[in-house]
């Protein structure tokens, strides 16, 4: 709350105030009346106004100052109506009872949607648990059909990324963090991805210098999968690589894979890990859902990994994780 | 011959996996009852029990629960659910593996074979014929001739030696040298076959690896 412009609110009674004292000052001299009376009126009628505005803006600007110094400090601003006191003036307590009404109504609006929203998510839930029923039925059944198998596969991937959407998206906790062997999330990423790794004619190695990570096991999966996945969908044509190292130190881990493939150009390698971005690659290959890499990003993000992308166009794309050390972590242990 | 416990309540896929598990030279029995599920597991005296989390009565992981208080049967569980806090919770209760669905065969049965292999403790003991295999050492030694195995080598011989006289696919070799982590391609696995072969007979057994054509390899 700023002096001048509550000064400049006040105008009115200012002006209205001005004009009763010249009034009353022209009346005054009209009956010719004594001097000391007229500055004795004058002091009065100054210290009544000054008075006046003082009391009104000392009741008021504690309020409106908290007001705003908590909206700008809270991170969630709807949330301000907590940390303040019912204000003792009319104005304030109109004020403070209307927000807590359109505050009320608000959170009752997100948690329909929230409540909504889980629903949705365990029928997501539940309906893959049910999805997966008949593909193992399948899988089992075409145990040596490669082209069907293959087709079950993308099924079964796209039914996943569902799921991991659902799951990265919601703000329950959906994940387990504890100590996890890379060694294996690498090997049983590699064993789903071994048939079309191999049919596409594509050199796979593995070179792991790392040890154990803090992850949950079945999201590094997910994620290490959709990277390897946009590999061989990205390949070149002839002798095609994918190279997946690790390297450790005090500080973190990294997990790379790198691959000669296609590339992404200058231009699209910002937005690879926006929400539905296809870009030129995903055009070419006519194919993309663009949303693999987004889901990726917002696993990371919450398991508290850092994701990073590279590439040249026509040589190579390489994609890190990164997985930092908890120090804290070793202590306890 | 290893008695496998299937306890799956979707017909479709308990009966997959049955003859899956039979065409792979194992005993498969399934429950068709659930309501007396434990007393059926424990009577059928099964070497592996595999076990779905979603079925009738008492859940899979309950189940298991009250299984290890009178049983130490390997389990390993099969399920639809994707979430390491079932997984940990599994592991925690005493299952021995957890696969989730939709899994690969060969990685199934390896799985198997690999839980089975670890309850046997039979894992540097191999022969074949006068051969006597030291999988530790990679070498296999006839009389006082030794030969040195690579690892790939001596994952084809052993893959090849426990499934003997049954043909074995291309495919099942690659996956389990992928198991074990060699991510070799086609041309290697040509490469470590026709090596092996050439080890073999060096030793006098050249006939010893067949090729069927279309459909593997087998050990005679």
């Amino acid at each position: 709350m700023k002096v001048s412009n509550y000064l400049k609110d006040k105008m009115y009674i200012f002006i209205i105030y001005g004009f009763s004292y010249l009034v009353i000052m022209l009346m005054l001299m009209a009956f010719k009346a004594d001097s000391y009376l007229i500055i004795g009126i004058t002091t009065i009628l100054f210290l009544s106004l000054l008075t006046i505005l003082l009391i009104d803006y000392f009741r008021k600007v504690n309020f409106y100052n908290n007001l705003f110094l908590n909206i700008e400090r809270l991170d969630k601003a709807y949330l301000v109506l907590e940390t303040l006191n019912e204000p003792h003036f009319y104005e304030g307590n109109l004020l403070y009872r209307a927000m807590y009404d359109v505050n009320k109504s608000m959170s009752e609006n997100i948690n329909n949607i929230q409540e909504h929203l889980n629903d949705f998510k365990d029928y997501i839930e539940m309906w893959i648990h049910e999805v997966k029923i008949p593909l193992s039925s399948l899988m089992l059944s075409l145990n040596n059909n490669k082209k069907l198998i293959k087709q079950l596969k993308r099924i079964d991937d796209c039914v996943l990324q569902v799921l991991y959407y659902a799951r990265s998206e919601n703000a329950y906790k959906d994940y387990l963090i504890k100590e996890v062997d890379i060694q294996k999330v690498i090997k049983n990423v590699s064993l789903k991805y071994m048939d079309d790794l191999l049919s596409q004619k594509i050199d796979f190695s593995v070179s792991n210098n790392a040890g154990k990570v803090l992850t949950d096991s079945k999201w590094l999966e997910f994620i290490l999968g959709q990277i390897i996945s946009n590999s061989i969908q990205y390949k070149r044509d002839t002798d095609s690589l994918v190279k997946i190292s690790t390297s450790e130190d005090d500080e973190k881990t990294v997990l790379t894979v790198w691959d000669n493939g296609i590339g992404i150009s200058k231009s699209d390698i910002k937005y690879v890990f926006d929400k539905s971005f296809t870009g030129e690659n995903g055009r070419i290959k006519n194919k993309s859902t663009g949303m693999g890499l987004n889901i990726c990003k917002n696993m990371c993000e919450k398991l508290g990994h850092e994701i990073s992308i590279e590439s040249e166009k026509g040589k190579y794309t390489k994609v890190k994780i990164t997985f930092a050390k908890n120090k804290y972590y070793d202590v306890v242990k | 011959m290893k008695k496998i416990m299937i306890v799956e309540d979707d017909r479709e896929v308990r009966e997959e996996m049955r003859s899956l598990l039979e065409n792979s030279g194992y005993e498969a029995l399934v429950v068709e009852n659930f309501e007396n599920c434990l007393d059926t597991i424990i009577a059928s005296n099964s070497d592996l029990v595999l076990l779905d989390i979603n079925i009738p009565y008492l859940n899979g992981e309950e189940l298991l629960k009250q299984l290890r208080k009178e049983s130490s049967v390997p389990v390993i569980m099969v399920t639809s659910k994707v979430s390491e806090t079932d997984e940990a919770l599994s592991i925690s209760y005493g299952a021995d593996d957890y696969i989730t669905k939709p899994y690969n065969p060969n990685i199934l049965l390896l799985r198997i074979g690999a839980v089975l292999k670890r309850y046997n403790g039979d894992l540097n003991l191999l022969t074949y014929r006068d051969l006597k295999i030291n999988i530790s050492k990679g070498l296999i030694e006839k009389e006082d001739k030794k030969i040195i195995l690579t690892k790939n080598e001596m994952i084809i011989f052993c893959y090849l030696l426990n499934h003997q006289n049954t043909i074995v696919t291309r495919d099942e070799l690659m996956t389990d040298l992928w198991n074990n982590d060699e991510f070799i391609n086609d041309n290697a696995l040509t490469v470590n076959i026709s090596r092996l072969r050439s080890k073999l007979k060096s030793v006098g057994y050249s006939d010893a690896i067949e090729t069927r054509k279309g459909q593997g390899y087998i050990l005679l």
